[in-house]
Parts: structure tokens; sequence; C-alpha cells
């Protein structure tokens, strides 16, 4: 199988014929750097244009010799990194000082001093990938396996220990035996003729429809895009492996083996103080025993909104928005009573405070849905309630 | 050699009187030829090394990051440490391709292939570390600033991502300036094999590549400029790592000479492991008369100069701790050299500052097996000198309550090994497949290569 | 090679000699009126002279060592820079007598009430300070005599052996170079402020004195190869390399300054950020920016270009140029101190250009009287006249 294909490789790149096409160019070897700069001069200087110099390495003056211009691909270094500066400069500025502006380590959103790396680092990435391009595509015009000087002996050699020189047929001055003359006089131990190749070209009259090169594409675009589907919608939201979802636990409200009264949640140890938390001193004790302490909180419009909502929240249910124990639930429970009699009115608020923390009768208590300061607004607010509810008329008058 | 030849003119970078097709049949050698047992038992014990790693890594993959050692206060441990070094490592192949291309430095000719290629290799295995530090190297992609659905940028101010522009850029132009370097030689090969695979790779590899002087006219212009790009390039690269450090406020790592500090350290680690590989490879390759003792004299002379600087860069950094009157500046610096991890300084001192001393006699500079047992300990020198940076000063900061020492596992010690197998295999696999070194510049620059002109004076 | 020796012209020790006298006028005008600025103005011109002579005889040093070949021809040029090293000896002696002005650390009664100068008292005093300059001074003045010796020697017949043993005093001269040098840079710039430290801060200061050797070398050379005191062989591709080199040091500067710029701005430290708000406050953020733009951004584009380096007039302005940019580098590290909150130039400071052109003038005459101007028998120098890019 292996052997088939690389047998395959074989036919189809190591094969040579004979070239049959027109005449391309006359190739001449030479054996020193001295002679092929002899000659590059000597052809540059009969006038020939279309001629090129083959060495295995840049032989120095072969420049003049070949009467060539200094390359300007150097100007394609500098505006491409001037670009690339300013590129950086604009994404930097407008994502981080306009599109989203976020602080960071107390620095301003757009500072220069943090963006010049990456101000400097695109300018060398910018700058390196359009030399390069441009070297390649542009000022060398590669790839091109398709010149026909490729895969002759002449190319064999100047790629690896000679020096070689060829003039093409198309030049203006060409003629053959000329040329022939002047590279033999020239000292050259060996002058070819260089033929272009003939491809069979098989049915398919363009190339660019042939099904291969057609399904080749197809197949890349496919891939490309499936490529970035897959990073872009799958990749960047793929969940982590959440192992610690799955540790061994239990969750609250579950029933757990491992005690014995089989409830997962536990309750604190008899006695234990919540950090920060002051008991309540006169937890269970009766009404009278409480010793009278002034409600904490202000009168403001802020405490009595609090009031208000802690009120019909938790109390209104059963003493009903007013406090006048007209409850929702009434029916389903004993009547609670009214908040607007004489004994809750001449209560001090730290009695009101003690029942709602102590509970009272089928009352229970409600020190742990209502914070302590909610429970004073409650009764600040359970004041207001009981002025505006048994208002006189004589509050009527106008000032 | 005595210093008189030495001085009035070049030593010839190629031994003896080589003619071009000798040079060509001897680079081209272990890419036409079955390689040998001990090219097969050296890539045996690497890709086993590389094979360990993978499945260290798949694990971490597999369960987290919590396999590793990292724990706070330490953070940044061994990920980050094998980054900086392999980073480091990456830096003698720009310095040797475009550094000493610009100073004109001949014998840059015949390594400076094969530190390219390291270099790729190095960065390539460096890259690996901030991914998977990450926890989740799938999502890596946002750590460009890529429009994505959250609307939200990356953080421009961040030295991190600073090291993601930084490392890639690296990384790319390297790589293109690698093959730049290549063609040529692509070309070469490509009218050598006999192998109808090989030359379908080598010419499309090649571009079409003819010799033309139409070309290198231009070519060689990109080359320098390139150079010329490189040379500030690899120098921002190891900078900006040291950002990573040295813009926070970190006692140990909050400190002005760490970008030029970490340049030197990157060069003189890079250098280290240039010379650790060229030794082994100018022995299994036969090349001894391409890659020759003068090369190797030369880099020990760079290694002494740069293994001085980083010296220097610890001397300032002990005496300005001392001068800033900062009693925890000046804890920090005494806790790295008397503290728990007071070996680890030692190992870092001794093997960076105090042996490559001995470079300063030529007879040492100039006998391998010696020069070959420096270097090792050059190697493990500056993988210590991160260790010490990172892993001292995070254990012991501000405050004395949080303070906690540091325990690598197992799996930590296999990702290195694993980071150590990758490159090797790579460096293998390059040389048993490409030129090793640069044909085309080599042949330039042996003897009678250039034109006499002669016939302008006659 | 065709090299002759000639005199150099009379009127360089006449112009030189004049504007020296004046600038010590000022100088002595500025010590009865301002005390304290004249230092100030006397330290700026010590530095700036320690920059081109030690910087020169560094720039030898280095061309030894790394054996360049390129810069033969302009060898001799920076040695005679450097032998303004002896003067500088006796010009440090007016330093000492304005220790107290300069340095705010000297006065015991200050140090006593502040807990971080007294720490740093072992280091900052007035008798180490003393031994440290003096360490300095003998160090160079011994290499300068050493290697100079030996390149003077050469000339007369041309033995490899003073080649050699140049090399060897390079190599120890090196790494003392290095801690000369940092030890320079923080006794007499960085400890104005003594409250503030920088571990870069000597190799700030290295790398701002190879640009001014480099850029006085540059300039001298042109200037002698338009006059035909040098080799008619020495082409323009030969004054590339020192063009390239001004270029990269440039740029290593830059780099060193940003550097230090960013860890400081960036980590916010009180203890650190103060140095560089007195650079920021009032006009001296116009110093700053321009500092920014003429030390490097302008030098920067001028010089990328490859034809912009062997262009002999372009370099003639260039090298100045740079010339100046150091002593603003150098101002701007000094001044702060004694122009708190806004930058000043008075006419105490025209001392500056007058003493530096007028003693280096003055000095380069002298010196260059007694050599010849280019090592005609080295063994590289052909070498070096046949350079080509």
């Amino acid at each position: 199988m292996i052997g088939k294909i690389l047998k395959k490789f074989d036919d189809r790149f190591l094969k040579s014929e004979p070239r049959t096409g027109d005449l391309f160019a006359v190739a001449a070897l030479f054996d020193t750097p001295d002679q092929i700069i002899h000659a590059a001069e000597k052809v540059s200087s009969s006038g020939y244009k279309k001629f090129d110099v083959l060495t295995p390495y840049p032989v120095h003056g072969m420049d003049d010799a070949m009467a060539l211009k200094q390359s300007k691909i150097g100007w394609v270094a500098l505006l491409a990194g001037m670009s690339g500066t300013s590129l950086a400069f604009l994404m930097i500025w407008w994502m981080v000082g306009v599109n989203y502006p976020n602080i960071f380590g107390g620095k301003p959103f757009f500072n220069l001093p943090a963006s010049i790396p990456i101000m400097f680092e695109l300018t060398v990435l910018i700058s390196a990938l359009t030399l390069v391009g441009s070297l390649i595509a542009i000022f060398m015009k590669l790839p091109n396996n398709a010149n026909p000087i490729m895969d002759t002996e002449f190319v064999k050699r100047v790629t690896s220990d000679k020096f070689g020189i060829y003039i093409e047929a198309a030049d203006a001055k060409f003629k053959l035996e000329e040329v022939r003359a002047m590279f033999e006089e020239l000292g050259s131990f060996s002058v070819s003729n260089i033929h272009e190749a003939v491809y069979d070209l098989g049915d398919t009259k363009n190339p660019l429809l042939s099904n291969k090169f057609v399904g080749a594409i197809v197949v890349t675009s496919l891939v490309t895009v499936g490529i970035t589907y897959f990073v872009l919608n799958v990749l960047l939201f793929l969940p982590p492996f959440d192992w610690m979802h799955y540790q061994p636990r239990v969750d609250p409200q579950t029933e757990s083996k491992f005690f014995k009264d089989g409830f997962g949640m536990r309750r604190p140890v008899e006695g234990t103080v919540a950090r920060g938390f002051m008991p309540y001193e006169f937890k269970g004790m009766p009404d009278s025993m409480v010793v009278a302490t002034p409600n904490p909180l202000p009168v403001t419009q802020k405490v009595l909104d609090l009031g208000k909502k802690r009120f019909d929240t938790y109390c209104s249910p059963c003493h009903g928005y007013y406090g006048k124990g007209d409850s929702r639930l009434r029916g389903q429970f004993p009547v609670p009573p009214s908040l607007h009699s004489v004994k809750v009115t001449n209560w001090k608020d730290a009695n009101i405070y003690h029942v709602i923390t102590n509970g009272q009768n089928t009352m229970p208590s409600y020190a742990s849905s209502i914070s302590r300061d909610d429970r004073w607004a409650i009764i600040h607010y359970l004041r207001v309630l009981q002025r505006s509810q048994n208002a006189l008329d004589s509050d009527l008058v106008g000032k | 050699m005595s210093l008189d030849a030495t001085y009035t003119r070049e030593l010839p970078l190629v031994e003896g009187k080589t003619s071009f097709k000798e040079i060509d049949d001897v680079i081209a050698k272990p890419t036409e030829t079955k390689p040998n047992i001990k090219w097969f038992i050296a890539i045996g014990i690497s890709s086993t090394a590389l094979l360990i790693g993978a499945v260290c890594l798949g694990l971490t993959f597999w369960y987290g990051v919590g396999l590793w050692g990292n724990n706070q206060p330490v953070g940044w441990a061994f990920d980050i440490i094998n980054f900086v070094f392999w980073i480091g490592i990456g830096h003698a192949g720009t310095l040797i391709s475009a550094i000493l291309f610009l100073f004109r430095q001949k014998w840059r000719t015949g390594i400076a292939r094969f530190a390219e290629g390291m270099t790729i290799f190095a960065v390539m295995t460096a890259g690996i570390f901030p991914a998977i530090h990450t926890g989740r190297p799938w999502l890596d992609g946002y750590l460009f600033p890529y429009p994505n659905q959250h609307s939200l940028w990356v953080n421009f101010t961040s030295p991190l991502l600073w090291d993601v522009f930084a490392v890639s850029t690296y990384f790319t132009v390297s790589f293109v300036f690698w093959f730049i370097g290549l063609i040529p030689d692509f070309a070469t090969l490509r009218d050598r094999t006999t192998s109808g695979i090989k030359k379908a790779i080598y010419t499309a590899l090649s571009l079409g590549w003819r010799g033309s002087n139409r070309h290198w006219q231009h070519y060689e212009r990109v080359y320098l400029i390139l150079a010329g790009l490189s040379t500030p390039l690899v120098l921002s690269v190891h900078t900006i790592v040291s950002f990573d450090f040295a813009v926070s406020v970190i006692p140990g790592w909050h400190t002005t000479i760490f970008p030029p500090y970490f340049v030197a350290g990157a060069i003189f680690s890079g250098f280290g492991m240039v010379s650790t590989v060229l030794i082994i490879v100018r022995k299994v390759f036969d090349m001894e008369h391409i890659i020759t003792v003068n090369t190797l004299e030369k880099m020990n002379k760079i290694l002494l100069a740069t293994g001085t600087m980083v010296g220097y860069a610890y001397a300032m950094e002990f005496f300005i701790a001392w001068y800033s009157g900062n009693p925890i500046e000046q804890f920090t610096f005494i806790n790295r050299a008397f503290g728990p991890y007071s070996w680890a300084y030692w190992i870092m001192f001794s093997c960076n500052v105090f042996f490559p001393q001995l470079f300063w006699f030529k007879k040492i500079r100039r006998n391998i097996p010696i020069t070959f047992v420096l270097v090792l300990l050059v190697n493990v020198g500056m993988w210590f000198e991160r260790y010490v940076i990172i892993v001292t000063s995070l254990t012991r900061d501000y405050l004395p309550s949080s303070w906690g020492m540091y325990f690598p596992t197992m799996y930590d010690f296999g990702i290195l090994l694993g980071s150590f197998g990758m490159f090797f295999t790579l460096v293998l696999l390059f040389a048993k497949t490409m030129p090793v070194v640069a044909m085309s510049e080599i042949k330039a620059v042996t003897e009678g290569a250039q034109p006499t002109h002669k016939h302008k004076h006659e | 090679m065709d090299y002759i020796k000639k005199q150099l012209p009379d009127s360089l020790t006449k112009t030189g000699g004049i504007m020296l006298v004046m600038g010590i006028l000022i100088l002595i005008m500025a010590f009865i009126f301002t005390p304290q600025r004249a230092f100030f103005d006397y330290l700026w011109i010590y530095l700036f002279m320690v920059s081109i002579a030690v910087g020169s005889l560094a720039l030898v040093a280095l061309e030894y060592l790394v054996g360049a070949t390129w810069s033969t021809p302009f060898r001799r040029i920076s040695e005679i820079f450097a032998s303004m090293i002896p003067v500088l000896v006796i010009l440090a002696i007016p330093l000492f007598f304005g220790i107290h002005d300069l340095f705010h650390w000297s006065h015991a009664e200050v140090v006593e009430h502040d807990a971080v100068l007294t720490a740093k008292s072992p280091y900052l005093n007035v008798e180490f300070f003393t031994a440290r300059t003096f360490f300095c001074l003998l160090i160079w003045i011994m290499f300068f005599f050493l290697i100079t010796r030996n390149s003077q020697k050469q000339d007369e017949d041309g033995d490899v052996k003073y080649t050699k043993r140049n090399i060897t005093l390079s190599t120890i001269f090196a790494p003392l170079f290095i801690v000369t040098i940092t030890i320079a840079a923080i006794d007499w710039a960085m400890s104005l402020e003594p409250h503030w430290f920088s571990t870069i801060f000597g190799v700030y200061y290295f790398a701002g004195t190879v640009i001014a050797a480099l850029a006085a070398t540059t300039f001298a050379s042109v200037k002698l190869k338009e006059g035909g005191y040098l080799d008619s062989a020495l082409g323009n591709d030969s004054f590339y390399s020192l063009g390239t080199l001004m270029f990269a040091f440039n740029i290593f500067w830059a780099y060193i300054a940003f550097s230090q710029f960013i860890l400081i701005w960036y980590a916010d430290l009180p203890e650190e950020t103060f140095w560089l708000i007195h650079r920021w406050d009032g006009s001296w953020k116009f110093v700053s920016l321009s500092l920014l733009f003429f030390h490097f951004i302008i030098p920067f584009l001028i010089l990328v270009g490859r034809n912009a380096k062997t262009n002999l007039q372009l370099l003639k302005v260039m090298a100045p140029w740079m010339l100046a940019a150091h002593a603003l580098d150098l101002y701007w590290l000094i001044f702060p101190t004694l122009f708190v909150g806004n930058a000043s130039f008075g006419w105490q400071e025209l001392s500056f250009p007058l003493v530096v052109i007028g003693l280096s003038m003055v000095v380069f005459k002298m010196s260059a009287n007694k050599k010849n101007l280019m090592a005609v028998k080295d063994p590289k120098m052909q070498a070096g006249l046949d350079f080509h890019l």
C-alpha cells in the first residue's frame, strides 16, 4: 500500500522526459564566482534585458554586475510597521477607552505607557508579515514551479555548487548562435538549451474546472468552516470538568442515613451563641419582668417606610393592615386581638418588642424572621397606626 | 591556534578546504539516509518523556489544576517557572540569527539554523504553560481581543496580556525568519533527492526557488530587515515576561533592573541550551568541522559575559534592597539567601555566576567535555533562578500570617519532564528532516566563495 | 594606506581656550552669587565629561573585546577623547567642596532625624563617598594609561603583542568599568535624591555614556575626515557602523528608560514615584517630554534608514544632536533636586556648553599633538579601511 503510494509520487515527480516545447532560454554554467561576475557584466553590458544569474548563495557585487536597481522593499517594512503601530494604538484606545471603559489598577481607562508593549509587538508583527508576504508574492513572484528552468540539470547544479546564467529567447536581442558563442567564450563548461515543457491536460480544457481542483476547494472550505464553527461556538463555551459538583456532601432539606434522627440538617449544640449576636435577655419570661428600654430607632420617614413594609409582610396576615384584628385568615384561626386596645396602646415599646420576640398565646416568636431593627421599626409604625386609626375630630382642624 | 592568526584574519568557519558539493553532502546526509541506532534511542527516550508529560497533562485537564502543588500563597509555581525557563531558552536562537547577524559575526553561520529551530521549539514548549495554567485551556481564545458575546475586551493594562501578544508575535516572526532562511536549502534538497515523496514535499516548501539573483537581491535585504526587527523583538519578549513580575508590588519582584536582567538571563540560558544540544548533534551527525571548536569557544565567551551580567543583576538587587532602607525588601533578599529555600538560591548562584567564571580560562573554553558539564549546570541554574524568584517571593510576602511553603507534586514533575520530552523530540525530528546548518549561508562564507573582483583592478 | 600626520590647526586651542575661560568666568560669577546652583552646574559639567571620557575608554575596550575590524581606524579618536580622564581627577576636587551644597545626606543633623537616611549612612557618608570616587578615578586612569600606552607603542613597530595585551586589559577593564560606572551613577546622580532608589540606574547612565562617547567619536571623525586629517581610504561605509551603533544604543537607552519608568509608574509605590513626580511638576513636564522626543523619537526616525547612517553630512548633525540630548538627559537627572517645581535655565547654566566644548577642544588638541590620529601600524588597520557593507 505505502509502496504503491510512493511509486505514484516517484512517477509524478521524478520522471523527466525530453522537453518538446519551444526554446525558453540558453543557459550556461560556470565554476567560479569571478567567472560569473564577469559573465553577468558582459551580458548586461551587451544590452540583454531578459536574463538572470542563478547562484547557490548571494555573490557580493552581483547587483552592480547585473546593473540591478536597489531593492525598494525596505519601504514596505517601514509603511507596514507604521500602520501596525497606529492600528494597535487605535485598537486599544477604542476598545478600552471608548467601547468598554474599565478601571484597572487605578490607571486611566486608556493609558499610553501600558499600551506601548502591545503597540510595539503589533508593529513588529505586521511589519514582518507584510514584508515577508510581499517579498514572496510581489518581489520574487513565488511560488512559481512552472518556470521552464525548474527540474533541469542546469537548476540542479546552481542550487548546489555551480554558478549559472541564462538569457531568455524572448529577449529582443536574442540570437541562439550568438548567445551560445558568447557563453563559451566567457569560459562556461556547459552551455545548454532549455525548452518549455508541454503538459498533457487531458480532456479538461480549463484546469480550474477539473474535479480534483474543485473538490479540493470544497473540502478546504468545509474544513475551515467546521473548524471556525467549532472554535467559536463550541470550544469557547465548553464547561469545565466540574467534579466539584459531585463530591460527597449532604444537601439541605434532605435525609441523611448517617445521623440517628435521619435529618441531614443539624441543630447547633445547646447553648450555642452565634458570633456577634447578643441573645434576647428576657427570652421566655413573662411580660411583667421586662425592663423597659426605649425604642433605639429615630422616627423618620425611612424607618416608618421600613416598619410598614415589615408590618404588612409579617403582622398584617393576622392583625390586618390597620392592626384592627381583621385578619385575612379570619375563620381559620382564633381571631387575633386588635392592636388598638387600651392595653396595647398603653404598652411601652419594650413590651410590644417582647411579644414580637417571644410570642404570646397562639402567636409564635418572630425572633428568627424579623431582625431586631425591623422589630423596632414595626413598633414605630404600629404607633403611627394607633394614632391614625384613632384620630379625633380635633385633629382635623387646619393649621 | 595562536592569537596572531585569529587577530589579523578571521578563522575559516569551515575547517579544511571543503567543496560546495561536500558541504551539501554532509548537511543533507541526515535527511537522506536512515537514522542510526543512536538516533532511535534518543528519540525513544525523549518521546517517552513526552508521553509521561502528556499523561500528567491529560489528568490535569480531567481533574483540574488541583493536582498540582500550587496553593495559597504560592499560586504561581512550576507552570510559570517552566514558561519563563523555556521562553528564555528560545532567546538564543534569535540572538544568534539576528543580533550576531547585525554585528556581522560570521561564526554564527554554522549554528544559526539549529539555534533558530530550537527557538521555535522552545517557544512552542513555553507556550503550553500559560495556556494550561489558566485551568481551562480550551477557553484561551478569550485571551485575544475577539469581539465576543460579553462585549467585554481583554485587559490591555495587564502584563499577562502583553505576554500573549509578545509570545505569539515572537513565535510568528521567528517562524517566518526561520522559514525564509530555509527556502534556498529546501531548493537544494529538492534538486538532490531521489525520492518522489520527498521531492513533492521539498518542491512545495521551496516555493520554486531557483537561486535567481533578482531574488537574492530582495531576499538579502529582507533578511537584514527581519534581523533588525527581531532584535528589539527578542529583547521585548523577555522584558514583558519580566514585567509580569516587576509591575507588581511583591517584594523581590518589583525592582527596576528586572527587564535587562531577565534578557541577559534568557540569553545566558539559551546559549547554555544551544551549546548542550550542539555538542551532542555535532557528534551524532559527524559535523565537527562545520560546528567547530572555535564556534563553541565563542559561545562560551558569550556565556561568560551574560553570566557575569546576571551576577551584576543579583548584586544590584541585593545592594539596592539594602540601600532602599525598606525592611520588607531587605528581608526578602536575606530570606532568599538564608531562608528555607536557600538551597535553591545557592544552586542558582553557583551554577549561574560561579561556575561560568571557569570560562575565563582558554583551556576550559576549548575543552568539550568540561564545557558540556558547565552548560548543563547553566541549564540547571537558570531553571532554579526562576524557581527562586517565583517561589521565595510568594511563600513569604508582607504578612507573616499568610506565609506558607510550596511542595510540588508528581504531576508538576511529570509535566516538567514532558516539556523536555517535547522539546527534544521536536529537535530530533528537525535534525532528521531538515538541513540543520544553513547550506546557502555556509557556502557564502567558505574560502574562495566570494569574487575577488580582480579583473576590475587589472 | 596614505595617512600622514598633520597637526590640527591652532585655532582649536584658541577658540576652545576662549570658550573655556568664558565658561569658567561664568562659573566663578555663579559661585559668588548662587553658590549652590553653581555646584549643580559644575556637577552637570563633570558628569558630562565623565560620560565622554570614560565612555570613550569603554568603547575602546569593547572594540578590543569583540575583535571589531571596522572600528580600528576610529580607535585613536576615542582614545584621544579618553585622555580627558587625567583631567577628571583634578576636576573632581571642587566637587568635594560642594558636597554639602549638592548632597542632602551629607548633613549630619538631617540624617539624624531621618530613619531612612540613618539606615543608609554606612554607604552615604562623606568619607566613604570620597574613597569610592577616588577608587573609580583610579581604575579609569590606570586602565587609560595602560591601554593607550600599548596602543601608542604599536604605532612604532606594529607588534601584535600590544594588541594581545590590550585584549587582556580590556577583559579585566570590562567588569571593573561596569562596577565603577554604577558607583558613579549611584553616588553622583542617584544620591542627589537620597531617598530614591532604582536598581536599573547604573545601566541607565551606562547607556548614556556610550551614546555620548559614540557621538563624540563620530563627530570628531567626520570633521577630521573632511579636513583631510584621516586616511583617504576611509570610506562612508566605515561610518555606517558608528551610526548604527549610535542608533542601537539610543534604542537601548530608550528601552532602559522606559523599563524604569513603566515599572515605577505601574506599581505606584510612594517611595519611588516621587522621583518621577518631581520630573513632572510644572515646567519639568516639558523637559521630560522633550527628553523623550529629543533624545529618542526624532533621532530614531532620522537614523532608522540605511542611507542615513552612511550620510556624513547627516551624521555631522546627528552626533552633536545626541551629545546635546545626553546633556539634556543629565540635566533631567540632576536639576529637579535643585529647581523643585519648575525647570530653570539661567545665565549660570551657560557655563555648561562653554566649559564642555572649550575643554574638549583644548584637551583634544593637546592630546592629538603628540599622537597619530590613526593607529597606523595596527595589524587590523588595512582590514578596517577595506571595510565595505
